[in-house]
């Protein structure tokens, strides 16, 4: 493992998505390479203030009554 | 309702609009009520359901030939292409951390609403409702290596946006008095003196 194949793969480590061998490979490389570790670090607060900055809009209430009420009468909705 | 707040935070980012928005989660849900039956029991209902969302969206935006506002897709894409290359080619600097703290949501937001949609789609998947790749693959009805890439680029794309705003706000904060508000230029003289 080195530096470059950690930038290729960092966001599959973020998320959790890297085989046992790869993981494991990029653990070990994290130990002696503190700009990798610290890159690692920065790209999970980076994926934490994406999904903090949209998160947070919810169904208007208007469209939870509208959603049922087409679902009540599916057919009108739908040829509509 | 099952879901209905996250069809609708990925309806309201990828339309850009809150009326399309809702047309396309009570279109979705109509056609989940009208198709149940090819629903695969024991599958995965959430995913199923954004597969939904996914093709109404594609048909809708096909059917209307709606244009993305600023341009077409290959234009904004190669666009963002030359800004990725020009921006991950270096190393990882420490500004970028710091600027990082200095994202506001609104940041997020807007270089979101930036995003190629087949990029922005993806990591909306992802990052909002927490999708595997094997997942978002299925949603999208893609490869594993195609879904790894868009996530790659959509969200470098995004981070260069985002530190982007962040920047031209944090600009403003630390003072171009012309740019300012004049009630923010009477409390940084009242500091002065």
């Amino acid at each position: 493992m080195n530096c470059s194949r950690v930038r290729e793969i960092i966001f599959l480590y973020a998320d959790n998505e890297l085989g046992e061998e790869l993981l494991v490979s990029v653990q070990e490389h994290v130990v002696v390479c503190p700009q990798c570790a610290r890159r690692i670090d920065y790209t999970r607060r980076l994926l934490t203030v994406v999904r903090k900055g949209c998160t947070g809009t919810r169904a208007p209430e208007s469209l939870r009554k509208r959603i049922l009420n087409s679902l009540r009468h599916p057919e009108v909705e739908w040829e509509g | 309702m099952p879901f209905v707040d996250g069809l609708y935070n990925t309806a309201y980012r990828m339309t850009r609009n809150a009326q399309d928005a809702e047309d396309l989660v009570q279109e979705t849900y109509l056609k989940a009520y009208r198709y149940y039956d090819k629903f695969e029991e024991g599958t995965n209902f959430k995913a199923w359901l954004f597969k939904i969302l996914k093709n109404t969206f594609i048909n809708n935006y096909r059917k209307k030939q709606q244009a993305p506002p600023q341009s077409d897709f290959a234009e904004i894409e190669d666009a963002f292409e030359s800004r990725l290359s020009s921006d991950v080619s270096g190393q990882m600097k420490s500004p970028e951390e710091e600027i990082l703290e200095n994202v506001l949501d609104e940041d997020v937001q807007r270089a979101l609403d930036d995003l190629p949609p087949d990029y922005r789609m993806a990591v909306l998947l992802a990052d909002l409702e927490g999708f595997s790749y094997k997942e978002i693959a299925d949603i999208l009805e893609l490869p594993l290596g195609t879904v790894m890439s868009r996530l790659y680029r959509g969200r470098k794309l995004l981070e260069s946006a985002m530190l982007t705003y962040a920047k031209e706000h944090g600009y403003l904060r630390s003072g171009e008095p012309s740019k300012m508000r004049s009630s923010q230029l009477r409390e940084g003289s009242k500091e002065q003196k």
